[in-house]
């Protein structure tokens, strides 16, 4: 059994293996580019929509709204970033429905390279805001504060990615395991209960990206105001 | 080891890519069709807004119109009645003054009638009445009307009053258009003498005396001197009833 879909060598393409992290994520990418493409290729700007179009409006808008909500700012260049963590995750933990799939943020290699995008984010999203006076914040209350709040942007950051790979990689070998001891009904409870937990996961892994983007960014509003 | 760093660095960079592909084939075009239609409502709301404010406004106008529509329609309608009146009241004048006119010719017309016919009943009367008055007198007197006549006329020419006879004298001596006597009939040369005579006696100049026949005395003989008139004439004793021929017509007509 395996805890992790990056030991599962699907390919072999010269030296550079092909594990089924790095092949789910394509798939995903594909499919989510795809879909995007189809939806957005034929837009509609009058009051009549494709049922399409206004699925991925109605999920676009919320979005925004919630990043609005929380950053208290103009959405506009927050939505790549957090749409894309809350969209990739969710359908990425939805799949995990389809027999055979291995979810990719199952994986600690995805949910670390998800949560360092956001620690690399959250500072330069705070000097496009701020300039380089985003780094004063560190040194806040007290320049004895910094090391602590160093090692506090680091430790949220692993915290950022050990719960979303625990909680993934947990809901997959219980699933396992409850499928060797009780093979009928109560797995599939499980795989429904792991579907919403998957789902509340993306969200809080966006929602926690966007507070850290925007507390790094609402350092020189707090000055203005 | 649960996380291998060749594949954390590939998932950066698919996530990357992911984020650009998204950003370009989602999140750009579906945000740009959310605001060109935002675009769209709100243009047609601020158009449907700027209707509405024309509309009311029309609407303000419509009513300040109707408004001042009613006020004039009631000032106009006032007006209209008493030029209604006014022309009423010139019509019922016209018509009046037109019936009174017409009227006054048929009461004219009546008039004239009225009067023709007594004429014509006075002279029928007279002529009728002479015929009698000739048959009579030859019958009782054996006498001629003619000459009873020329003898009364004569008689009072012969008695008339001081005054007159004065008044006749001045006249004689100076006759502007003549002495002339009118009669019905051929007066007897004996009679014509005593008159000529009779007219001589008034004054000491000579006198010249023209007689004249006019049919339409019927029955009688006149002297006429620059205005003043003896005369005698059967027509005279019609006059009561003629009189009372008038006023049985105008109770007739009355009635």
């Amino acid at each position: 059994m395996h805890i992790t879909p990056d030991s599962i060598i699907l390919f072999q393409l010269g030296p550079v293996p092909l594990n089924a992290t790095i092949l789910f994520t394509w798939c995903i990418m594909a499919l989510m580019t795809v879909v995007s493409w189809l939806v957005t290729r034929k837009l509609s700007s009058t009051t009549r929509l494709s049922r399409w179009q206004n699925f991925i409006e109605v999920l676009v808008i919320s979005i925004r709204d919630e990043i609005r909500e929380i950053g208290g700012q103009d959405p506009g260049r927050y939505l790549p970033l957090v749409g894309t963590l809350f969209l990739f995750i969710a359908l990425s933990n939805l799949l995990s429905i389809i027999p055979g799939y291995k979810a990719p943020t199952g994986s600690l290699s995805t949910t670390t390279a998800l949560a360092v995008c956001v620690f690399v984010a959250v500072p330069l999203y705070g000097i496009a805001q701020n300039g380089l006076s985003y780094f004063k914040q560190y040194t806040k209350p007290s320049i004895l504060m910094l090391p602590f709040n160093i090692i506090g942007e680091v430790s949220r950051t692993i915290a950022l990615a050990m719960r979303l790979f625990g909680n993934i990689m947990s809901g997959t070998i219980i699933a396992a395991i409850l499928l060797s001891i009780a093979p009928l009904i109560f797995p599939i409870i499980m795989q429904a209960l792991g579907l919403l937990i998957g789902l509340i996961q993306a969200y809080i892994f966006a929602i926690l990206a966007m507070v850290y983007i925007a507390a790094g960014s609402r350092v020189r509003q707090n000055k203005v105001e | 080891m649960l996380i291998n760093w060749f594949t954390v660095i590939t998932q950066i960079i698919n996530f990357l890519v992911l984020v650009y592909l998204l950003k370009r084939f989602l999140y750009g075009p579906i945000i740009k069709a959310m605001d060109k239609r935002q675009e769209k409502i709100d243009l047609n709301l601020e158009e449907a807004r700027k209707k509405n404010e024309e509309a009311e406004q029309e609407s303000e106008l419509f009513l300040k119109k109707n408004r001042e529509f009613d006020s004039r329609h009631e000032e106009m309608l006032s007006q209209i009645k008493k030029e209604a009146e006014a022309r009423k009241a010139e019509l019922i004048k016209e018509a009046r003054s037109q019936v009174d006119a017409d009227m006054a010719g048929w009461y004219g017309g009546i008039q004239k009638e009225k009067e023709n016919f007594l004429q014509n009943i006075r002279r029928h009367a007279v002529k009728h009445t002479c015929a009698i008055a000739r048959r009579a007198i030859k019958d009782l007197s054996n006498a001629d009307l003619e000459d009873r006549i020329t003898s009364i006329f004569i008689e009072r020419l012969r008695n008339i009053d001081a005054d007159e006879r004065e008044a006749l004298a001045r006249t004689v001596q100076h006759p502007a258009e003549g002495i002339r006597v009118n009669s019905a009939f051929q007066i007897p040369g004996e009679s014509a003498k005593k008159i000529v005579r009779l007219i001589q006696n008034l004054t000491t100049d000579s006198v010249v005396v023209r007689f004249e026949i006019l049919p339409e005395l019927i029955c009688g003989i006149e002297l006429k001197l620059h205005g003043r008139k003896i005369s005698w004439n059967i027509a005279d004793y019609l006059e009561p009833f003629e009189e009372n021929m008038r006023a049985t017509i105008e109770a007739k007509i009355s009635h």
